[in-house]
């Protein structure tokens, strides 16, 4: 079938189409009275419609819309579920903590530095470290999601798509933050939802409608036509809760919108951008589905060529045109926003909170520092997306190295045995047991094996227990921990280590559990949490105006 | 699965996501008005 291009002049005209409006919007924003604390935060007080559809486009990114899509050619009728239901479960799971830490640090601006003030500059460093890799990592898979469509519905190259996607981004972002970031989210998450809206029905109809499930139903084997696969499950979702949880709690561009939403807010925010989320990335992802029963295969076998495939295949120019909006807006509003948390990053957990003279920090400097890091990260995830490095396979990685520090993380904002000690000590031997187990330099056989299922249920109970905590408080959510574990163990016992990725995430979490609550019953020093609130105040004396 | 009940399942996400974006459309809508109407910019 012959594809659908737009052609180089039609590209061109709807990519500065695009980041011309953006940049136009961004021209609203007051400057005269721009700050470091307004820069990073937007001055704690955006409403629900611009918090919530920032927090839709931002968890929306285009590799999720390609993932999900991926994962529904892979695991059939099940496979976008399996993707798009638990990473949008996780927004809401993740709500709870939310209110948590901003009661703790209503005027914090980053997560890693509410941790400079619970512990200290080692755990601070640790989580502020793992932030800048999983946003460069996140940037650089934006770039490519951009360039490979790019190439493939126009004459231009990939590099070229990387190289003005990366300048489009960087162009309407550079001056005014995460203002700017979440002030054209609001365009980005309507172009997306409104594309998917219309092209997911479009795509159905004109691939056959409803006789294209009768037709290609021999296309699929009986597990792809399961709707409780336990392949999907084991390979796509139960990996995906362990990572996604993960990224909620270590992603700085959660974090940050979590600072900027008005505090009444932060609960209809989660909500909304749980369920935009959940069927935006479902829904593009049926078109994996679709693509199943239409037999199509992707184009060198490439699976990120699978939905820009599928469009170039059914749709016309028009639709195309709306296509390429939806994947460029979802792709720019996650860049914009990872280049937003890398430079308050910069901003405050590296010259703010630690270069710094305490209370000194100049809030001129920290702008020009904070957009210093926006060009000069531009830069490493255009060069890292030019040489093609498997992305996905990194920020799997990330997620899994972040599933070390979720359960310090939440014990440093409600228990306050927890020291810098215990916090430091289990990320380090989690990542210590979960490098070996990852890469496969333990063979889990025999002991090993048994050794290590016996730790992943653990860490199933600890994930289940740590979502219901969230809601219910400490013992409910230990109850249910408890619960889980003990449902899981003969099923995971003999079986959990024949997945090794699940079983390296799965041991993060219940080695970071083990060592933090052992050193934490060690410690008899109780941390007062009011000190949080007065070691994350404003850098600006000045209240923001603007 | 019948051919129908796929039908419902596929299409079922764009109307899901045709509700929020009207959600998210209106609140901000109504925010712009207020902010407008204060004299003050939205963000």
């Amino acid at each position: 079938m012959q594809l659908q291009q737009l052609g180089t002049p039609l590209t061109i005209f709807l990519l500065i189409m695009f980041f011309g409006a953006t940049f136009v919007v961004t021209l609203s924003i007051g400057k005269k009275n721009e700050n470091a604390d307004a820069y990073m935060t937007a001055g704690n007080n955006v409403g629900f419609g611009v918090s919530a559809a920032s927090m839709t486009a931002t968890w929306i990114w285009a590799s999720s819309l390609y993932a999900s899509a991926t994962s529904g050619y892979t695991y059939g009728v099940s496979g976008p579920i399996h993707y798009g239901l638990w990473g949008a479960l996780m927004i809401l799971f993740i709500y709870p903590f939310g209110r948590r830490i901003r009661k703790l640090a209503p005027n914090a601006h980053t997560l890693a530095e509410i941790l400079h003030a619970r512990h200290g500059r080692a755990s601070q460093l640790i989580l502020a470290g793992s932030n800048v890799m999983g946003s460069l990592l996140s940037l650089a898979s934006n770039f490519i999601a951009g360039g490979a469509l790019i190439s493939i519905v126009s004459p231009l190259s990939f590099s070229s798509g990387v190289l003005i996607t990366a300048a489009g981004v960087l162009l309407y972002t550079l001056w005014s933050g995460l203002r700017a970031s979440i002030l054209t989210d609001f365009i980005q998450v309507c172009a997306m939802l409104g594309a998917v809206v219309i092209i997911v029905p479009a795509v159905f109809l004109a691939s056959g409608g409803i006789g294209v499930f009768e037709t290609g139903r021999s296309n699929l084997s009986p597990e792809q036509l399961d709707f409780f696969s336990s392949d999907a499950f084991f390979n796509q979702g139960a990996p995906y809760i362990a990572a996604v949880l993960a990224y909620a709690i270590g992603n700085q561009t959660i974090a940050q919108r979590l600072f900027a939403v008005r505090e009444d807010k932060i609960k209809m925010t989660f909500l909304t951008a749980t369920v935009g989320y959940g069927a935006t990335v479902i829904g593009v992802g049926m078109l994996g589905v679709l693509a199943l029963y239409l037999g199509v295969e992707p184009i060198n076998g490439d699976m990120n060529n699978l939905v820009p495939q599928l469009a170039a295949s059914y749709l016309g120019v028009g639709f195309m045109c709306l296509f390429f909006i939806m994947i460029i807006g979802s792709m720019a509003s996650t860049a914009d926003s990872d280049l937003s948390a890398l430079s308050s990053i910069m901003m405050t957990d590296v010259y703010g909170r630690n270069i710094a003279k305490p209370g000194c920090a100049n809030p001129k400097h920290m702008l020009f520092i904070g957009r210093v890091t926006m060009i000069v990260a531009t830069g490493i995830a255009v060069y890292i997306a030019s040489n093609r490095l498997n992305i996905l396979e990194l920020l799997v990685l990330v997620g899994a190295i972040w599933g070390a520090l979720v359960f310090p993380v939440i014990a440093s904002f409600y228990w306050p045995r927890v020291s810098n000690l215990a916090f430091t000590s289990s990320v380090l031997v989690a990542l210590a047991v979960f490098f070996p187990v990852r890469f496969g330099f333990v063979e889990l056989t025999g002991v090993s094996a048994y050794v290590a299922d016996v730790l992943a249920v653990f860490g199933v109970g600890i994930i289940a227990g740590l979502m219901v905590f969230g809601f219910l408080g400490a013992r409910i959510g230990i109850a249910v921990g408890v619960v889980i574990a003990a449902i899981s163990m003969p099923y995971g016992i003999g079986f959990l280590h024949t997945y090794p990725v699940l079983t390296a995430s799965l041991l993060a979490y219940a080695v970071s559990a083990l060592v933090c609550t052992a050193v934490s019953l060690a410690n008899k020093v109780e941390f007062d949490f009011k000190q949080i609130r007065q070691a994350t105040g404003n850098f600006d004396e000045e209240p923001v105006l603007s | 699965m019948s051919a129908e009940f796929m039908s419902v399942y596929l299409l079922i996400w764009p109307v899901i996501v045709a509700g929020v974006l009207a959600v998210l459309v209106r609140a901000f809508f109504k925010e712009m008005m207020a902010a407008r109407r204060e004299g003050r910019p939205i963000i």
